[in-house]
């Protein structure tokens, strides 16, 4: 009877788990940056309301001319369904950006910070704005 | 005291303790001084796997000489067209286990073909740049790598399934046929 009870108590505590970090809010280390670009982008456009994932998700899939690919977007790499596994420029494998089926995404800042500049420049060919990085974010985010 | 809350806590602070000591014996590893490889193609360097691993296979320093990796590992900001720019820390690390593990330290069959199918004059950026390489992959048309579970010959593991273990045998090679 005992062991049965431990296994009663092992599976509430693996069902609460998830539940618990799937919560759909940031954690307190992304909550911060989002502050961050927040401040910034009102510095640098006085009329800013906000992010906005509409913008963000605009962003994703504009296409830009690239060398290698002819046309790239973030859609390139990541797919166009977030909830998808994509593939990297050489064909390896890239897990879901999507914060619902990928529970590790937009938990770490030096990785989001690391990945926006990459891949900015890498389809943008510049860096992005804090306006547009938190636009991004917040788009991910809703997927 | 409640015998019911201690039956329910019991298991779930074994499971803390277990994660917690996995999260330990992990620590431990990443802490393995940069340069304890392993030689025969096992990848032994927790930052490149993360770095590098993210975007291609984090291959085999061992197939490629020293100066490549050094000349790489320079060139970042444009790697083969895009930007992989690190920082300098994790730059440093990558470099030393790559420059440390290069193909002039291993004493494989393989390391010692490549090698000597480079020029000294040359400092090939890409292993499938090297005259090894293309001869022993001379057999495949080119249309074979644009397949569309292959995308390129940069991707080993589309091939050789345990290519990150160091394994390129010929025998246990798979071939997506589309």
């Amino acid at each position: 009877m005992r062991v049965f009870s431990v296994l009663k108590a092992v599976s509430l505590f693996i069902m609460i788990v998830p539940m618990v970090s799937f919560s759909a809010d940031f954690n307190s280390e992304t909550k911060q940056y989002i502050q961050v670009l927040e401040t910034q982008a009102k510095k640098q456009e006085s009329t800013f309301k906000g992010f906005d994932p509409e913008r963000g998700k605009k962003l994703f899939f504009e296409e830009h001319p690239n060398e290698k690919t002819g046309k790239i977007s973030c859609a390139t790499c990541h797919t166009s369904d977030l909830k998808k596994s994509g593939k990297t420029l050489v064909g390896k494998p890239i897990d879901p950006l999507a914060p619902s089926v990928n529970r590790n995404r937009l938990t770490n800042v030096k990785e989001i910070e690391k990945w926006l500049l990459r891949n900015f420049k890498q389809v943008y060919g510049r860096e992005g704005t804090a306006k547009e990085k938190g636009d991004v974010l917040m788009f991910i985010k809703t997927q | 005291m409640d015998m019911n809350i201690l039956k329910i806590f019991f298991p779930v602070v074994l499971l803390a303790i277990i994660s917690a000591s996995l999260g330990i014996a992990r620590g431990q590893v990443e802490g393995r001084p940069v340069g304890d490889s392993v030689k025969s193609g096992q990848v032994a360097n927790n930052v490149y796997v993360k770095e590098c691993g993210a975007c291609h296979l984090a291959y085999q320093p061992q197939f490629l000489p020293k100066r490549s990796w050094v000349k790489i590992m320079n060139t970042l900001d444009d790697h083969f067209g895009e930007n992989a720019s690190l920082d300098e820390a994790a730059r440093t690390q990558i470099l030393a286990y790559l420059a440390g593990n290069s193909a002039e330290t291993s004493r494989s069959k393989m390391s010692r073909k490549i090698l000597s199918s480079i020029n000294d004059a040359d400092t090939p950026l890409r292993i499938t740049g090297t005259s090894y390489f293309k001869k022993e992959y001379d057999e495949f048309p080119p249309d074979v790598f644009k397949r569309k579970a292959i995308v390129s010959p940069s991707n080993c593991a589309a091939c050789h399934p345990a290519a990150d273990k160091g394994d390129f045998n010929e025998h246990n090679v798979k071939i997506p046929k589309n």
